[in-house]
């Protein structure tokens, strides 16, 4: 039984901690953490129950990851992720160019058992491991240097980047990651071989009448915490359910969603055909005239509901492809950060929200800890 | 050569609070070289992967800024300061 969840929320400005009683109707607010620098995402490791990883990418001093071991009381910095020199490959511009760090995008604890890894995705787009619980970081060549780099383009922020790290549930060897703009990649080998899996999914908005193998327009990709080869994502160009029989990617349709457009997504912890998104009008990437508000859908996207009981009516609003989460109590509490400093928080799986916090800076990420 | 080191800023925190520390080294260079040796911390806060000083961080030889000298290949004199200061590079 939980006794209490954390909610790790990255900002502009550093990183706060909201932590409520299994209720999840109070919220007390801490932080910042490495106050008034950027940090773009940060996850909690349930394997150990202790740890987080703060993908800290500062300008003064450079990027950096920051571990803490107990809950984000105190923190040590983590050796940085390096490309070994003569790594070269497309980062944006023309032709390729020598590789070096810049960003760190997203954190992810490896899988049960293995429980010292930890991957991390960056800028220029690399995935890198850590056998020694994210102090220490090492380049897997085989996807930064996977032959169809090429076709990768400047996606998220203007650079190309991975920013989503889906390790299924039952194999720890099996890994998909979302590149912006590169597409979908999967590992079955524990990422020595990729290869991309961007079989169903259009880009008719970006790339009209083009069959692409790689270099789509990845936002958000999850996989189920519990539930093998169940994975879901928000792309650029709609919604879609990963199907592992036929290895290719099922629409998740239009029915009930305001536009096909948005960043943020979330997976049901318990349910694996129930998923949450944020949809955003396009081009100025807020929510539309009716106001911001939750969809979710109960049958692997095929039909939403939007959900914003609780939330200020026809209120844009801006969420990031990070910015929601839902943690794994039952029911499940379901999470989101604006551009606006607040954090919303669903203690009913979406139905009604409260704002848990308020004038924050705004957030670039939004994650869970639900303690036990 | 007995150089002293100043650090300001974020580039203290960095290095747990310290303000000033003395170093040897014969130019800029092995004055940073011998400062991350003393204070591992600073290593890659100092300088990318590639050894290249960071794009936001000032090094100053007592009044000047030495991207204006030699860079780090500037030779320092004993008594000399070097101040290392978070480049002015926000505001937007």
């Amino acid at each position: 039984m939980a006794k209490s969840v954390a909610v790790l929320v990255g900002t502009k400005k550093g990183l706060f901690v909201l932590r409520s009683s299994a209720a999840r109707t109070r919220w007390k607010v801490e932080g910042p953490h490495m106050a008034g620098q950027p940090v773009t995402h940060a996850s909690f490791d349930p394997r150990d129950g202790s740890s987080i990883y703060a993908a800290v990418n500062a300008t003064w001093g450079g990027p950096r990851i920051e571990v803490s071991r107990d809950l984000g009381k105190s923190w040590k910095t983590a050796a940085n992720p390096a490309f070994p020199e003569g790594t070269v490959g497309r980062a944006g511009g023309d032709g390729d160019s020598e590789l070096t760090f810049k960003e760190t995008w997203h954190i992810e604890p490896g899988h049960a058992s293995t429980p010292k890894v930890v991957w991390a995705g960056t800028a220029p787009a690399a995935l890198f491991r850590s056998d020694d619980s994210g102090m220490s970081w090492t380049l897997l060549p085989g996807l930064s240097g996977h032959p169809t780099r090429k076709t990768w383009n400047p996606g998220g922020a203007g650079s190309i980047n991975l920013h989503s790290i889906a390790v299924d549930a039952a194999d720890p060897k099996k890994i998909a990651v979302g590149i912006s703009s590169g597409g979908v990649y999967e590992t079955r080998d524990g990422g020595k071989t990729w290869a991309p899996r961007n079989a169903g999914l259009t880009t008719e908005s970006y790339a009209p009448g083009v069959i692409m193998e790689s270099g789509q327009c990845v936002h958000h990709l999850v996989a189920h915490p519990t539930v093998p080869n169940v994975r879901f994502m928000q792309a650029h160009e709609g919604i879609w359910w990963w199907n592992d029989a036929q290895s290719r990617w099922d629409s998740g349709g239009d029915t009930g969603r305001p536009a096909n457009y948005g960043f943020a997504a979330a997976i049901h912890p318990h349910d694996t055909e129930t998923g949450y998104v944020f949809p955003l009008d396009w081009p100025q990437r807020m929510s539309n005239e009716l106001g911001a508000a939750v969809y979710r859908t109960r049958d692997r996207g095929k039909t939403w509901k939007r959900m914003s009981s609780g939330l200020p009516k026809r209120a844009p609003m801006e969420v990031m492809r990070e910015g929601m989460a839902t943690d794994r109590l039952d029911p499940a509490g379901v999470y989101f950060g604006t551009n606006a400093g607040e954090v919303w928080a669903s203690a009913d799986e979406g139905k009604t929200w409260q704002r848990a916090a308020e004038y924050l800076p705004p957030v670039l990420s939004v994650g869970t800890a639900t303690l036990v | 050569m007995p150089v002293t080191v100043r650090l300001y800023g974020a580039y203290s925190g960095f290095a747990g609070g310290a303000r000033e520390t003395y170093v040897t080294g014969q130019t800029v260079g092995a004055a940073l070289d011998a400062l991350v040796v003393t204070h591992p911390s600073l290593r890659e806060r100092i300088r990318d992967e590639r050894g290249r000083l960071r794009e936001h961080l000032s090094v100053y030889l007592n009044k000047d800024d030495v991207r204006y000298l030699e860079g780090e290949a500037t030779p320092v004199s004993e008594g000399d300061v070097v101040h290392l200061i978070p480049a002015v590079s926000g505001g937007r």
